[in-house]
């Protein structure tokens, strides 16, 4: 079994199995539920023109998101994760089942906290507020991005390159695990076996996620595993019906001002504080932060 | 939650997961590390190969010429023929280094050169004949086999 699992293994074979997961579960997951969502939301009468050009936005917002990530990726991620592993690293880590796993575990840990801070910091929140503007929840909604979403999860995941891990499966990993959190955005399934929502992140503890109610803010980060929420003093679990949504909600679906809506509030709150000071504390300091 | 409490939990998850990668690391089975190579006498690897080559970039053949400096060898580029079979001295470019060979098998690193940029990989080397040898890399997922024939 050790030897098994400390095996070397090939690129090609590692690449292909990330590509099943990560690339085609659009095709075989994604598209598939997302369609079975909108029967559901026909059948129970919910099926209207919000929620379309809602999910519409969603899909644009992506696109917006992608692009940046796109040019961030070629200009400056890979060469900067390939220098820090080359020069500023552990020993470097041979690619096997250990390695991967581990890996996978420790970019999931990072989400953890590249999340939280998301949710409370202020620069944070102006883009991630994108995320949960919707007062809807589908796997569309897993699209909708902000437009600096792409740079947080950089600074949280050079840290693993630092510790011996391949920059290549660092990302490969970080991707998996933003596509089981993709998984997570449907209202269809309930709460699933009590191991499973124990140990596992689920829809259950993801709509509580989105969820507008004051028990529910700032609560289950976790991308895969929900045990870091409950290591960490930030678990809650379902028990009122969610609201899906934020404080202040946009009631726009025009995609410019989804995409926009964070990084315009923030920028009028910078405008109300006085002083250099309390404007970059405004970014670094929890979103309803106001100097006293 | 106190921060020195979120700080310690968090610190002992990375302690303990990076632990393990490094632990596995350490104890896999590793490769024959470098000892000076022993060369059969039956084969020697010594002398000119040719590798054709049909890649966008290039187009012909490279005359490689393998030779043992430092109880180690080391593949050199020769010569370089076109399509038409034109020659033109190479520079002499070391391209391979072969680390192990036990007569049939062996290892090296070889460099591959992609978008204009060199790489050196972990390579492969199987002997098909006396004349003749495999040469396979695979660095994330670009994999190749080179056919190499003595001159």
């Amino acid at each position: 079994m050790i030897e098994f699992i400390s095996k070397k293994l090939e690129w090609v074979d590692v690449n292909y199995w990330f590509y099943i997961f990560n690339e085609l579960s659009l095709v075989y997951i994604i598209v598939p539920f997302f369609v079975l969502e909108l029967i559901r939301y026909a059948y129970l009468k919910r099926l209207n023109k919000d929620l379309i050009l809602d999910s519409i936005a969603n899909v644009i917002t992506f696109g917006g998101f992608f692009l940046i990530e796109i040019i961030l990726g070629i200009l400056a991620v890979t060469k900067v994760y390939f220098w820090i592993y080359n020069h500023l690293s552990l020993p470097h880590l041979e690619l096997n089942w250990v390695t991967i796993i581990t890996c996978i575990l420790l970019a999931d840990f990072a989400y953890y906290w590249e999340h939280r801070m998301m949710h409370r910091i202020g620069i944070g929140w102006a883009t991630h507020t994108v995320h949960h503007s919707s007062p809807h929840f589908n796997m569309s909604v897993a699209y909708r991005f902000g437009p600096l979403d792409a740079i947080m999860p950089i600074l949280f995941s050079i840290p693993i390159v630092m510790l011996g891990f391949d920059p290549i499966l660092v990302l490969l990993s970080e991707v998996f695990v933003q596509v089981f959190q993709t998984l997570l955005h449907t209202e269809i399934i309930g709460k699933l076996t009590k191991p499973v929502e124990f140990i596992f992140n689920t829809p259950s503890h993801h709509r509580v996620h989105h969820g507008s109610n004051r028990q529910y803010w700032d609560k289950n980060y976790a991308g895969i595993l929900i045990i870091w929420d409950r290591m960490l003093g930030t678990f809650e679990p379902e028990v009122e019906k969610v609201r899906y949504g934020i404080s202040e909600p946009i009631h726009s679906t025009n995609p410019i001002k989804v995409f926009f809506h964070g990084i315009a509030r923030l920028y009028r709150k910078l405008k109300q504080v006085n002083g250099f000071k309390n404007k970059v504390l405004v970014l670094i300091k929890p979103p309803d932060w106001m100097p006293e | 939650m106190k921060n020195s409490t979120l700080i310690f939990r968090s610190l002992a998850v990375i302690v303990f997961l990076t632990g393990i990668a490094h632990m596995a690391s350490y104890a896999s089975p590793k490769k024959e590390v470098m000892q000076p190579i022993e060369i059969i006498d039956s084969i020697s690897l010594e002398g000119k190969w040719k590798v054709n080559y049909a890649t966008e970039d290039f187009k012909g053949a490279i005359i490689y010429s393998i030779k043992k400096e430092d109880q180690s060898l080391h593949a050199y580029t020769y010569q370089y023929q076109d399509e038409s079979g034109a020659t033109e001295k190479a520079e002499g470019t070391k391209t391979l280094t072969i680390q192990n060979f036990d007569g049939s098998q062996g290892n090296g690193i070889y460099t591959i050169e992609y978008e204009k940029k060199s790489y050196e990989v972990d390579c492969k080397i199987t002997m098909t004949d006396s004349n003749t040898f495999e040469l396979s890399y695979d660095y994330y997922g670009y994999s190749d086999v080179e056919t190499w024939k003595r001159q």
